[in-house]
């Protein structure tokens, strides 16, 4: 927490001698390649892209990747904007499902387009064929529907230009829930919080990721996630690691943390950023189905970059790297679930032997629920005093009363959605166990493991 | 009740008896009267019970409580009552049972037995240890307190409260109280932060009309010369009463002055600089300079700047070099913006590596210069900082500075090969061509970069003798994105050697490319 508030102080101390303006026009400010994957988008696609293709910037282009859809996307893509296909010379750097088509619009206002048609491959492959493509020295690889400010760009490039004697090689930012939210051109204008329960949990949650975990990560370099829907990387660092693994469904973690061990094994100083400010919103499940398979997928994502990169737990070569985040991430993220359901059953064999004591149980118990209230409410009053979003009180009431429900409604629930995401994992769902369990050697192994297209 | 004195009669005798016989009997058991209080202290003895008999004449249909006895004829003319084994209550039994005259008799594992049977029993309960005797106490030898007198009282601290000595307990209990504490004094910090927040933001609310007013009035009924002769007390006068001291209303007042400034123009700016001085903000903005925070300074900076307080600038320049990203970025932009004398030699000799941040604000501020007065510029290709060479290089190509390249070119014969980059990408822009032969020897180059460089710059400043060099590279067997390169760079210098090329080698990647580059849908990419 107290991380987290000085990163914040800083941030927007720094924040107050910034004119984003210059960087929109500058021909020193560096060129943006704008990844956006697209699978079964049709009904949004074509608004998508106009959004993305408007965003405030002077030097970006737009790679939107058709990863083999079913649907009508990319006559969508066709229709609206003029493209043809071109005899472009695809070359695959970082090798990727076949490329079947390269897209370019004959209209000249849409000059900054690019559409790739490929063999479906996943989320990864499809950025891996965007980075092939690209040209700029940034990459912003981003989810298709997330909702970008128009200065989300301005924003996201900055610590990549201020940095001097540490090269920045990825910079994350905020990811705000647009649910039940007033949205008009690439902004939020309205803030309201999701009616139901669930949707609240993850406002909750992702402010305490957000505003809190990532930002106090930050300020000791120490950050291992950006997430997959808004993150900006260095070109140049994602072609030397062979770009994304496409055999891990946690493609956003393990590439920050390939990355970060290429720095650290060549001794480059260097730097992950991250920017709390709101600049890219998404619509966040609120079924109970869908979002017990985002959490089941993100535990595997976790396990699976983990079991990958096990060369540097606790390895001081790696500084904060293996010595502070991947233990972290070891035992709270991944073996949290695994934590409290041992407590659960140890509570329940007590119980029947008859060693139970009343008195530390409660203890025990008041003092999680204690420690978790303060947690989230400090993350609410932490952005009610950042960026007070939140401005309706009955908002302020409800989340409040979520907090104070969340650790018995919903907090169980997330935690077998994480042990299904364990039993999935060791029942080798996804097919790579074997090679995920054996892990990289070094951070450049990567581009020595033969991939999916060429195994098809 | 006579019946009971008679069983603890003969309890007494027979115990006595006993006594005699055994002589190794527990105290407690040595007479009836003691035995019976034994077995009243006991409550329950395993294995042992008692029962009552009375006469049959004697029965009447109420006994009282008949339904604990529940007696039943055993023998002709006798009654027996069930085995009562719980000896705490047997006076209240008994006095129940009083009018009826009865009898009893022990029952060792449900069998009739003797007194002295009984006693045998029990006294070896004792012995093994299978009981306990509830009713022994040990009498000291000596009186107790006597004996305590002789020794100074000492406190025994550990067990003094039994919470503290529970350590596991205590640590859980003082986590919750750390958590409670911490959380309380967090949310009422920030409770506390953002009411001062919401009243400091109600109070700039409050101040800009005032403000605006005030200045709108001044700036259109008063001349400069006016405003300079304000006395004191006609300064004092503007604002209400106070307010002008207040350090929130001077940063609001600051800000608008600022605001105003950005937009105004000549008599106007004039007279907002002289209002700023008059009011005696320019002190605020030279007080910040030796502020300890650096985003302090660094307002200071940015006030002096904007309102050209050219008389701050010895203090400005204390700061160029300062280790702070930020301060050092605010004062070398001031002191370009507002030094008459002031040009880029400064920057030559800057410590600290130009972030592309950096540049990018000094770029600004050059441009806007740059007609206006000599910047020196040729002084950054000598600075021993490689930063500030390369920022050198950029500006050349940046401002047009086509009169450098001469100097540029004795640059790059020494330069390293991350600088000769960056001069190739200036000749290119320029359209240097009489650089040619210095690119044809960079395309020789061992380090791919470079290379790399001068390939796509040959294809706008190449000569005749780059063609058969770009051919040679391409025999050679390059990777795919230099071959597309040498490809393109061939198809700019020359397009029929470009054709004829490109039909001779029918490798497919060379197909590919030249396919790619005749496409004119892939012209701009």
């Amino acid at each position: 927490m107290v991380l987290s508030a000085l990163e914040m102080r800083d941030h927007r101390r720094k924040n107050r001698f910034a004119d984003y303006q210059d960087i929109i026009t500058s021909p020193i400010a560096p060129g943006v390649s704008i990844l956006a994957p697209a699978y079964n988008e049709g009904e949004s696609i074509v608004q998508n892209a106009q959004s993305l293709l408007s965003l405030h910037y002077g030097k970006f282009e737009v790679i939107l990747i058709n990863d083999g859809s079913k649907d009508d996307t990319l006559q969508k893509l066709i229709a609206a904007f003029q493209l043809e296909k071109t005899n472009y010379a695809y070359f695959s750097e970082i090798e990727t499902k076949e490329v079947k088509g390269v897209y370019k619009s004959v209209n000249s206002s849409f000059s900054k387009l690019t559409v790739i048609d490929k063999e479906n491959g996943g989320k990864a492959d499809a950025l891996n064929a965007g980075i092939n493509l690209s040209e700029m020295e940034i990459l912003a690889c981003i989810d298709v529907d997330c909702i970008l400010s128009p200065e989300s760009i301005t924003r996201m490039v900055r610590p990549f230009m201020e940095e001097t004697n540490r090269k920045v090689i990825a910079v994350g930012g905020v990811i705000g829930i647009a649910n039940n939210c007033d949205i008009q051109d690439g902004t939020v204008t309205k803030y309201r919080i999701p009616t139901s329960l669930l949707g609240r949990f993850q406002v909750i949650e992702y402010l305490r990721a957000f505003l809190m975990g990532r930002m106090a990560w930050s300020r000791i370099n120490g950050l291992m996630l950006i997430s997959g829907a808004f993150g900006f990387f260095k070109r140049d660092v994602v072609m030397a690691v062979g770009g994304y693994f496409p055999k891990t469904v946690g493609e956003d973690m393990e590439l920050v943390v390939r990355m970060r061990r290429y720095m650290e094994e060549r001794k480059i100083p260097y730097k992950v950023g991250f920017i709390p400010d709101p600049l890219c919103w998404t619509e966040v499940p609120e079924s109970e189905e869908v979002l017990s398979r985002q959490r089941n997928r993100w535990m595997r994502g976790t396990i699976e970059t983990l079991q990958l990169h096990k060369e540097i737990k606790m390895n001081p070569k790696y500084g904060v790297l293996g010595t502070v985040s991947y233990p972290f991430w070891n035992i709270f993220e991944k073996a949290g679930p695994l934590f409290e359901i041992t407590g659960f059953i140890y509570t329940i064999i007590l119980l029947i032997i008859g060693d139970f004591s009343a008195v530390y149980f409660f203890a025990l118990l008041l003092m999680m629920y204690l420690l978790t209230l303060m947690v989230s409410s400090f993350s609410i009053l932490y952005e009610q005093l950042s960026y007070n979003n939140y401005k309706d009180k009955k908002d302020l009431n409800r989340l409040i009363l979520t907090i104070l429900i969340e650790p018995f409604l919903v907090h169980p629930k997330v935690i077998l959605w994480g042990l299904k995401g364990h039993i999935d994992f060791i029942t080798g769902k996804g097919g790579w166990g074997n090679m995920i369990r054996k892990g990289f050697k070094k951070a450049e192994d990567r581009k020595n493991i033969v991939t999916q297209s060429q195994e098809s | 009740m006579k019946k009971l004195y008679f069983f603890f009669l003969s309890l007494f005798l027979q115990s006595l008896i006993i006594t005699t016989a055994a002589g190794q009997s527990p105290q407690s058991l040595t007479d009836s009267t003691a035995f019976q209080d034994f077995l009243i202290k006991q409550k329950e003895i395993q294995g042992l019970s008692v029962r009552f008999l009375i006469e049959k004449s004697d029965f009447t249909d109420s006994i009282p409580g008949d339904s604990i006895f529940r007696f039943a004829e055993t023998s002709p003319g006798l009654l027996s009552s069930v085995e009562i084994t719980q000896f705490g209550n047997f006076p209240k039994l008994l006095d129940t049972l009083s009018a009826l005259d009865p009898t009893w008799e022990f029952l060792i594992f449900s069998q009739p037995s003797t007194f002295i049977a009984t006693q045998e029993y029990v006294a070896n309960l004792i012995r093994n240890g299978d009981i306990q005797e509830l009713s022994k106490e040990i009498a000291p030898d000596k009186d107790l307190v006597l004996l305590a007198s002789n020794f100074q009282y000492v406190p025994f601290f550990k067990y003094k409260l039994p919470f503290s000595s529970d350590y596991k307990l205590f640590i859980v209990v003082a986590i919750i109280a750390f958590f409670l504490i911490s959380a309380s004094v967090m949310i009422l910090f920030m409770v506390i932060f953002k009411a001062k927040k919401n009243k400091k933001e109600q109070l700039m609310k409050d101040y800009e009309p005032l403000i605006a007013e005030a200045l709108t009035a001044i700036l259109f009924e008063k001349e400069i010369d006016e405003i300079k002769g304000l006395s004191e007390a006609e300064v004092l006068a503007i604002f209400p009463a106070g307010l002008l001291s207040r350090p929130l209303f001077q940063s609001v007042l600051i800000e608008k002055i600022i605001g105003l400034n950005k937009k105004m123009k000549g008599d106007f700016k004039d007279k907002l600089k002289a209002l700023y001085q008059k009011l005696g903000l320019d002190k605020v903005s030279m007080a910040n300079l030796h502020g300890k925070r650096w985003d302090k300074v660094a307002t200071g900076l940015v006030q002096i700047n904007e309102m050209d307080l050219i008389e701050a600038l010895p203090e400005v320049k204390k700061h160029a070099n300062s280790p702070n990203f930020h301060v050092r970025t605010q004062a070398i932009g001031t002191l370009l913006n507002l030094s008459e004398k002031m040009d880029l030699t400064f920057l030559k000799d800057q410590n600290y590596p130009l972030s592309s941040w950096q540049q990018m604000n000094y770029l600004r501020i050059i441009k806007f210069l740059y007609p206006q007065k000599e910047l020196q510029m040729l002084s950054l290709f000598d600075s021993e900082n490689q930063s500030v060479r390369l920022f050198g290089y950029k500006l050349v190509r940046l401002i047009g500075r086509v009169d450098l390249l001469e100097n540029l070119e004795k640059s790059a014969i020494n330069a390293p090969d991350d600088e000769k980059i960056e001069i190739i990408k200036t000749y290119a822009d320029l359209g240097a061509y009489m650089q040619a032969d210095f690119l044809n020897r960079c395309l020789l180059s061992e380090n791919p970069k470079l290379q790399q460089a001068a390939a796509q710059a040959i294809g706008v400043i190449g000569n005749n003798e780059s063609v058969p060099i770009i051919e040679n590279l391409l025999k050679s067997q390059p990777d795919f994105p230099m071959k597309m390169i040498l490809l393109k760079s061939l198809q700019k210098l020359d397009s029929n050697q470009f054709e004829k090329f490109t039909g001779i080698q029918t490798d497919i990647d060379t197909q590919r490319i030249k396919r790619h580059l005749l496409d004119p849908l892939l012209n701009h990419v």
